[in-house]
């Protein structure tokens, strides 16, 4: 993966679809973003079993806490690079929705669509997964794929090596 | 899991489950718990049957429809 190269292609999409972006003509920009290509696909064998490991859930979908989280950030055309830490125990009630991107009138009625956090400790007090981490992980909207790489996957994956996770189930919107 | 094929392509996922639902609704409608469940037991399975990088497997739940036995 050419960071430098993405980096120079999306600092000109930027420039250039910031009057579209403040438009709302999202179809528009999206068809110009310089999407990156991985060189190779990334493996790890899995020989495990589910019942003895430890999962963990992340979202994309732009979920926090809305009563000791901050939002995340709707306005910049870069999105917003950070993330949430979501406890298991999270209710429907706790959760806030930001991400300016989809219809959250469904995720609304039912987080488990976008976060499915209640089937998963279903699951592991059934004994179907060894465990489940007491943290779970939410992203929103991103366009910044420099800042994303360079500093908030490092600091993401150092918090799930620390928590033991074995597999990490992603879902976006 | 994705929801977009082509999307899915050029991101080139390790492993993934395709769904055939809208963005915002991974899982199918609110509320059905049922399949919430089935998908994620689809996750786990597929984890011991993918076994080549970059295997895609298309679930087959479809919005409002009841699910296959």
């Amino acid at each position: 993966m050419d960071l430098d190269a993405f980096k120079i292609a999306y600092e000109k999409w930027v420039a250039e679809s910031l009057p579209d972006y403040r438009a709302g003509k999202m179809k528009e920009i999206i068809k110009k973003y310089p999407f990156i290509a991985p060189d190779d696909i990334p493996w790890t064998v899995y020989n495990g079993q589910p019942s003895n490991q430890t999962f963990a859930l992340v979202t994309s979908g732009g979920l926090y806490l809305k009563d000791s989280q901050p939002p995340f950030d709707t306005e910049s055309i870069h999105g917003d690079t950070s993330f949430r830490e979501i406890p298991k125990t999270v209710r429907q009630q706790d959760i806030g929705i930001a991400h300016l991107h989809y219809d959250h009138s469904l995720t609304e009625q039912d987080m488990n669509i976008v976060f499915p956090i209640q089937r998963f400790v279903e699951l592991e007090n059934e004994g179907i997964i060894g465990k489940l981490t007491d943290v779970h992980y939410s992203f929103s909207y991103v366009n910044d794929a420099v800042s994303l790489v360079t500093d908030t996957v490092p600091k993401f994956i150092s918090r799930i090596k620390a928590a033991g996770v074995d597999v990490l189930f992603l879902v976006p919107v | 899991m994705g929801n977009a094929a082509d999307r899915m392509a050029h991101i080139k996922p390790p492993r993934a489950m395709l769904v055939k639902f809208a963005r915002g609704s991974m899982f199918g409608e609110p509320g059905n718990v049922k399949r919430q469940r089935r998908i994620i037991l689809d996750a786990l399975e597929a984890l011991k049957t993918m076994t080549e990088p970059g295997t895609i497997q298309e679930l087959p739940y479809r919005w409002k429809r009841p699910d296959p036995e």
